[in-house]
């Protein structure tokens, strides 16, 4: 075996893999595991019967719906800052980087409250939108908004930093031969970052449809109406229909499983590719 | 014709270009030689339109190009790091500039794809159309991004540190062959490098470049023989610069007195004189004329000899033929007399210079 001025010495090596393992499977494994039994515990009839149940279908159709709308103007606000960060130099540059993390660093409960706030029946424009019947709290657009502070800054994250490692030679190459701004960012810019791209749409996808505080305070919890899945989850658990319960979780959590295998192949990919460019 | 007058460039108080004036002419392959920071990029980048002067115009065949953008100019650009696009294959790469066009300038497919075989042919990469960039070596790209900035058939082709990322060989060998290309395609170009051999190697005119300014522009051979400043000595080559005082139209440097007529005005001031080490002649004591310098170490480069002098107390060197090293029979510690055939003056904190030449020890080449 090589051995390396770095390298530590065996049984700390094993204590840290055990140490790390074991963590892993006792916070994420083992509940994962908890979730699927639970869902399966009567049987796989009861699972199907308490996914067929019109609300929770009402609840999967609904967040799908959101997600639908969310992820795609995430991906045009996410593309559009993440150009803006990394192409050029602008006043209040760092200002607007900082303001990117915000929803990271704010609480989402926060989040929904400020939308309550802002849009609710006492809120600043309350009044306004009752007087023309137009419903934001308790409804579609309130949970959609929330979505989407919370999921904005998912795919500018992952942008930024590829952008501009990346730099803006190849735009410089392409404006000098030509190419609109149009067809520099289509031709070359979007080619370039698309694996990062994917990569951070499928992670915004995955916290748009998981999306729990910010959605619960602007939602209400109208049955077949504002429950969106993890909503949806916490009213079946709250009315001791567990295997009902399990079930919609179940479905939360293969969509994460297929997110990180997704993101794995993408990773794998992106690997490759990044290597070949032989820029390492 | 490219005409550039009088630019200023600076980016956030660091001034790049400091009243850069400079004539480019048709067909001309010129160099802009300095070292880093020296603006040579920013001016390249200026004629490029990928940045604007402060001040100052940029004119293209007569036509003002200052406010003009990098679309619209019809220039090539070379980058450094060739700036390939890595999702294309080679063939996509070359047709970019073609494909783009819209409107009346729009190109069929066809025309687009006989274009790029001519040109792959041309830059003798016929056979790699269908490879991406990361499939080829350090010199075919740099052949690929030629291509690519030909395609466009521009009125001017500039190149950023054409040759810088390869090595030694390739960078030769591409040298050749881009003057050779140049000749037959007669197309202006300008280059930016810090590689004085390769500037003197491949361009038609060079021009010498520091601190935002230029400092000479001229053929290879006026660069290297008659440098205007002492910047541009030192920076052209090897070179002895050596401390000296000037008095009544007299060089010293130590015991070494030399002619330099032009300063008969300067009673006592210090200058530095500069001397290009296969310039200096050596001999015997007895035997001619010089200063005497202790020879302090030697070292044998191929054909040439380096003999390493202290010449009242200043360190001095000097390269001679094998030949010439044999006739003296060097040896460290022994102490020859050191005579510059060609020397050149300059005050201290003055561009002004003047030289020496020493007409009848011109003819005696030892090298």
């Amino acid at each position: 075996m090589r051995t390396s001025p770095l390298r530590d010495s065996t049984p700390v090596r094993l204590a840290l893999i055990i140490l790390a393992l074991s963590v892993l499977g006792l916070f994420l494994v083992a509940p994962l595991l908890v979730v699927f039994g639970e869902a399966l515990a009567r049987g796989v009839d009861a699972y199907v019967a308490a996914l067929a149940d019109p609300e929770t279908q009402f609840s999967i159709r609904l967040t799908v719906i959101v997600a639908m709308i969310t992820v795609p103007l995430d991906l045009v606000i996410g593309v559009s800052i993440a150009w803006c960060v990394a192409k050029f130099d602008f006043r209040g540059k760092s200002l607007l980087t900082t303001l990117i993390d915000l929803p990271f660093s704010v609480s989402p409960v926060i989040a929904g409250l400020i939308y309550v706030l802002v849009f609710g029946l006492h809120g600043w424009l309350g009044p306004i939108l009752q007087a023309h019947d137009i419903h934001i709290i308790f409804a579609l657009p309130g949970i959609v908004l929330a979505t989407l502070f919370v999921t904005f800054p998912f795919i500018a994250r992952e942008l930024i930093p590829l952008m501009e490692q990346q730099g803006t030679e190849d735009e410089e190459a392409a404006v000098v031969l030509g190419a609109s701004g149009w067809q520099i960012f289509r031709r070359v810019t979007l080619p370039n970052v698309k694996w990062g791209l994917l990569y951070g749409v499928l992670l915004c996808n995955a916290r748009a449809m998981g999306e729990f505080g910010a959605v619960s305070v602007v939602s209400g919890h109208i049955r077949g109406r504002t429950t969106t899945m993890p909503l949806q989850v916490e009213i079946l658990y709250d009315d001791y229909n567990f295997v009902a319960a399990f079930a919609v979780a179940s479905v939360l959590a293969l969509l994460a499983l297929v997110t990180l295998a997704v993101r794995s192949v993408f990773e794998w990919r992106y690997a490759r590719e990044l290597a070949a460019e032989g820029r390492a | 014709m490219i005409d550039i007058r009088n630019v200023h460039k600076s980016f956030s108080g660091f001034q790049a270009l400091n009243d850069v004036s400079l004539q480019i002419a048709e067909g001309e392959l010129v160099a802009l030689l300095g070292p880093s920071g020296s603006g040579k990029t920013s001016l390249l980048r200026i004629l490029a339109g990928l940045e604007f002067a402060d001040s100052g115009q940029v004119l293209f065949d007569g036509g003002d190009a200052t406010t003009v953008g990098a679309r619209d100019r019809k220039v090539g650009f070379v980058f450094q790091h060739y700036a390939l696009f890595r999702h294309m294959t080679v063939f996509d790469n070359v047709a970019f500039g073609l494909s783009v066009r819209r409107g009346r300038d729009r190109i069929s497919r066809a025309d687009i794809a006989d274009r790029v075989h001519y040109l792959l042919t041309m830059v003798q990469l016929g056979g790699l159309a269908a490879r991406y960039p990361s499939q080829l070596s350090g010199g075919q790209r740099q052949r690929v991004a030629l291509a690519r900035a030909l395609a466009i058939q521009p009125r001017l082709l500039l190149l950023d540190e054409p040759f810088g990322a390869l090595d030694a060989r390739v960078r030769k060998e591409l040298r050749r062959w881009l003057r050779n290309l140049h000749d037959e395609l007669k197309i202006t170009g300008v280059f930016v490098t810090h590689d004085q051999e390769e500037a003197l190697d491949v361009a038609d005119r060079v021009v010498v470049m520091n601190q935002g300014r230029i400092e000479q522009v001229g053929t290879p051979t006026e660069i290297y023989d008659s440098p205007a400043t002492p910047f541009v000595y030192q920076f052209l080559g090897n070179v002895n610069a050596l401390e000296c005082r000037i008095r009544d139209g007299l060089a010293e440097i130590g015991s070494l007195t030399l002619p330099a007529s032009a300063y008969s005005g300067v009673q006592d001031a210090a200058g530095i004189a500069f001397v290009r080490p296969h310039d200096l002649f050596l001999s015997r004591p007895g035997s001619g004329s010089g200063a005497p310098a202790e020879v302090r170490h030697v070292s044998i480069l191929g054909p040439l000899v380096r003999v390493e002098l202290l010449l009242d107390g200043q360190t001095v060197e000097a390269e001679i033929s094998r030949q010439r090293h044999a006739e003296l029979a060097i040896e460290v510690g022994q102490t020859l007399l050191l005579w510059p055939r060609q020397a050149r003056f300059f005050l201290r904190d003055s561009w002004q210079g003047t030289s020496f030449n020493d007409p009848e020890r011109m003819l005696e080449h030892d090298i």
